[in-house]
């Protein structure tokens, strides 16, 4: 066996309620692709992101070759010879291909750039990718495809190069584009560099892995050589051993009403190919599918944060299904979010002031066009009492709430309004277990009272536990649909798409 | 294995170019209605005395160009320039220091005034906005306790550097010009100024690719100071004195030249040159024409105000345009294994 160039003993880290890493020992050797699998959340991005120095273990040591380092910074990472091609695209738009690729590293004459040689080496850098783009094209002027092939190049860049991290790199990749990147992790193999190889798309894994761990929930949790494993033993190294086929469905049983959302044909350019579903009353949707499959634009476009291309949107409006404006579809569905920070609370603002915020047209006074507050309190805390949220008192400011406190006002302020369909993107993402099931129940208990209500989740023990009917999604489109009674490596195996003979 | 790129076709779009290029294009229109209705416009000596009154205010503007293309702003130019200058000439006529001296120690002070803004930005972590508003009011104050709210004139033979010339192109015109070249350079060639575009660009990913935002931003500031300093100098021997109003609106004007000139005020775009220059010459050329075809003296604030709103209405015009440009991947939905609807429900009833 070759010596290792990377290892890793008991990496630990955590954020803020979260135990993102725990105990993660790993190595990787020259020459070889290490592929790492994972369900979202399960921690290869922070681990990766330890690696790269852009966050630090808490506890762990690393070793490259044989010795002990610290990577306290992306600088420091770049000097042992550590390279990363980033999840999401870290490009800077206005600015040129070769700014772009040699930002850290520019060659300089006397504090000066020289440009001649950061463009000859961009240039070789690229051609090496099979690409030749003018290196003075702005970012902004290429194509995501494109885009994605720079980031590449960037990790490329250096001469010393000695393990390259690809997080998720084939994601806006087309065909072409991803045989030739895997012509070159060959290629790089073969110069004796390590690879670290992150995806969500399992068959690729096949193509280019050479060794394979899985991680789940901060930790390792198995692995081995790729020609000895089965498609099948990575999904459920993947979700775990604990099938819980005996959970599903409570809602299954659950009779659902007329339809309430149709969609017909939705498409947008890039991110949404030809979505086609139904949503009734009374039923819960989840939609499974992993990062970057497209659920979150879906929910997007639904609500007309996006724009669409293509396709209608009826919704059920007195008994008739009607074809709406797109602009108009706020007036009817109800969005959570997880970021919950962002762009769903005012945050230095009072429990009561976000709870009526979306609902003030109906608590304006009879009299005179003012807001009637003594409504305003008192619906407020009837909805306060009727989703159980912990205040001291309803003038407290939401900052200081617990996040699912903060989740909880919220859907108090949908409640509010009350609209017929509501679409949850990550509800319960970051919340204590507690507060999970709290949320897990009031989309119960608003489903019984005959909302339609589309759940997204990364967690799959969750959406199978809310859902009564699911959609996978893979890249923007709907590529299965089940009934409750499927099984956790049903929507797995849909989701990460390829190889469906060694599941079945 | 050799791959084709299959590139776009970049048509001429001509919407694209007139907004794009607007500012020119309305310059240059600017240019010759001036010169129809005002005989003196178009003259060689017109022209350089348009330069002349923009060239202190482009040396002052470099430095600030910098700040807003890393995302920042700094609005407290015009009071480094008053109280940099304030204490120079204060020491050149109270205490008989040479002006050898002086002038370098006047942008020393801008230097440190421009590090103390870097300081409350980078360390303190306030708001560049409040936090150079703060020092804009408190300089001020600073001078004109230091000055007593009076008008300090410098000696004769300094007041003759404004108006010195070499040929028919003054000195300040001069020394601009290798202002601009030497901050063009700056911005362009070195990883300083690649890095404060970065940053300007998106700071968090900056961060994590090894740039050293804090440093970079700070020296931005110091560098806003620095050039304030210089330009205040200018001010200095065109006006012949220090007083108490000195550069005061000046910030906004600069910042109205780099809005002008292409700057974004969200950071990462703009160009020192030509970008600053143009900003500069359309600054000038609309005071001098509206001068020159006897416009009211204030219409010139109104026009001002009109020009920014267009450069603005222009630069987000052409950002919603670009954004239909962009292309998208040929085949965005690409999966290796045709798997499709049908096959994958067939599969999951079983």
């Amino acid at each position: 066996m070759t010596e290792t160039f990377l290892r890793t003993i008991g990496i630990r880290k955590s954020f803020p309620g979260v135990q993102a890493l725990n105990n993660v020992s790993i190595e990787a050797f020259p020459g070889e692709v290490l592929s790492i699998v994972g369900i979202n959340g399960a921690g290869k991005t922070t681990f990766m992101n330890v690696l790269g120095g852009i966050v630090q273990a808490d506890k762990g040591e690393i070793y490259i070759e044989g010795k002990l380092v610290e990577i306290n910074n992306p600088l420091d990472a770049e000097k042992y010879g550590i390279a990363f091609v980033h999840q999401e695209m870290s490009l800077f738009p206005y600015m040129s291909i070769i700014d772009n690729m040699c930002i850290s590293s520019f060659p300089n004459r006397i504090g000066f750039i020289d440009y001649k040689l950061a463009k000859e080496r961009c240039e070789s850098t690229l051609k090496r990718l099979g690409c030749n783009f003018n290196p003075r094209t702005k970012i902004q002027d290429l194509s995501p495809g494109d885009q994605q092939i720079v980031e590449i190049a960037r990790a490329l860049l250096g001469e010393h190069r000695r393990l390259i991290i690809f997080d998720e790199p084939t994601s806006s990749l087309s065909i072409r584009e991803k045989t030739r990147l895997f012509e070159v992790i060959t290629s790089l193999k073969k110069e004796g560099i390590s690879i670290i190889f992150i995806t969500h798309l399992l068959h690729e894994i096949f193509e280019v892995g050479d060794r394979l761990i899985a991680f789940r929930n901060g930790e390792v949790v198995g692995g081995g050589m790729i020609k000895n494993i089965t498609y099948k033993d990575v999904i459920s190294l993947m979700i775990g051993e604990k099938e819980t086929d005996s959970f599903f469905g409570h809602r299954a049983l659950k009779v659902v009403g007329d339809p309430a959302l149709e969609v017909e044909s939705l498409s947008r350019r890039g991110v949404l190919d030809n979505i086609n579903f139904t949503l009734h009353k009374g039923e819960v949707l989840g939609i499974w599918g992993l990062l970057g499959s497209g659920r979150t634009e879906l929910a997007r476009a639904l609500v007309g944060l996006d724009p669409i291309d293509k396709g209608r949107i009826k919704i059920n409006q007195n008994g008739t299904i009607k074809a709406i404006r797109h602009r108009d579809a706020k007036k009817w569905i109800g969005i959570i979010t997880e970021n919950r920070r962002q762009d769903g609370l005012l945050l230095p603002m009072s429990v009561k002031t976000n709870i009526s915020l979306a609902g003030l047209r109906k608590l304006i006074s009879r009299v005179w066009p003012l807001i009637d507050t003594k409504l305003e309190t008192e619906l407020s805390k009837k909805l306060v009492n009727r989703l159980d949220i912990k205040i001291t008192s309803l003038e407290q400011q939401v900052a200081t709430l617990s996040g699912g406190n903060q989740q909880k006002v919220i859907l108090a302020r949908w409640l509010m309004s009350n609209p017929p369909i509501y679409i949850m993107d990550e509800p319960t993402r970051g919340l204590s277990v507690e507060a999970k099931s709290e949320v897990d129940r009031i989309i119960g208990e608003l489903a019984d009272s005959g909302a339609a209500i589309l759940v997204i989740s990364s967690d799959i023990d969750e959406l199978m536990n809310v859902s009564g009917r699911y959609l996978v999604m893979r890249r923007g489109r709907v590529v299965a649909e089940f009934q409750a009674e499927a099984s956790k490596s049903d929507l797995m195996a849909a989701a990460a798409g390829g190889s469906h003979e060694e599941v079945c | 294995m050799e791959i084709e790129i299959v590139r776009k076709k970049q048509h001429l779009d001509v919407r694209y170019f007139i907004v794009s290029q607007g500012f020119v294009i309305a310059m240059v229109l600017c240019f010759i209605v001036f010169s129809i209705i005002a005989r003196n416009f178009m003259t060689l000596k017109n022209m350089v005395r348009i330069l002349h009154t923009e060239a202190p205010l482009l040396i002052l503007v470099p430095g600030l160009a910098m700040v807003i293309m890393a995302g920042k702003i700094d609005i407290s130019v015009g009071s480094i320039a008053f109280l940099s200058s304030g204490i120079g000439v204060l020491l050149l006529t109270h205490y008989n220091i040479p002006s050898y001296v002086v002038f370098p120690l006047i942008v020393v002070i801008g230097f440190i005034l421009g590090a103390l803004n870097g300081l409350l930005v980078v360390v303190l972590k306030i708001t560049p906005f409040i936090a150079t508003m703060g020092t804009m009011f408190m300089l001020r104050g600073v001078a004109l306790q230091l000055t007593n709210s009076m008008v300090l004139s410098i000696p004769k033979e300094l007041q003759r550097l404004g108006y010195a010339s070499v040929g028919t192109i003054y000195i300040d015109v001069i020394i601009a010009a290798i202002v601009l070249l030497l901050a063009y350079f700056i911005h362009v060639r070195t990883p300083f100024g690649r890095h404060i575009m970065a940053i300007g660009n998106e700071a968090n990913v900056a961060e994590q690719l090894g740039v050293k935002v804090p440093k970079i931003t700070f020296l931005a500031f110091v560098l806003s100071g620095l050039f304030a300093s210089l330009g205040g100098i200018f001010v200095l021997f065109q006006v012949g004195a220090v007083t108490p109003t000195m550069g005061q609106g000046y910030e906004f004007n600069a910042i109205a030249l780099c809005i002008i000139g292409g700057i974004s005020l969200f950071g990462g775009e703009g160009s020192i040159l030509p970008g600053l220059l143009l900003g500069g010459i359309t600054l000038g050329v609309i005071e001098n024409g509206l001068n020159m075809v006897g416009a009211s003296p204030y219409a010139y604030p109104f026009v001002k105000g009109g020009v920014i709103f267009i450069a603005m209405y222009a630069d987000s015009i052409k950002r919603v345009l670009r954004k239909t440009k962009i292309a998208i991947p040929e085949e965005p939905f690409t999966t290796t294994v045709g798997l499709d609807h049908k096959k994958s429900s067939v599969r999951s009833n079983k």
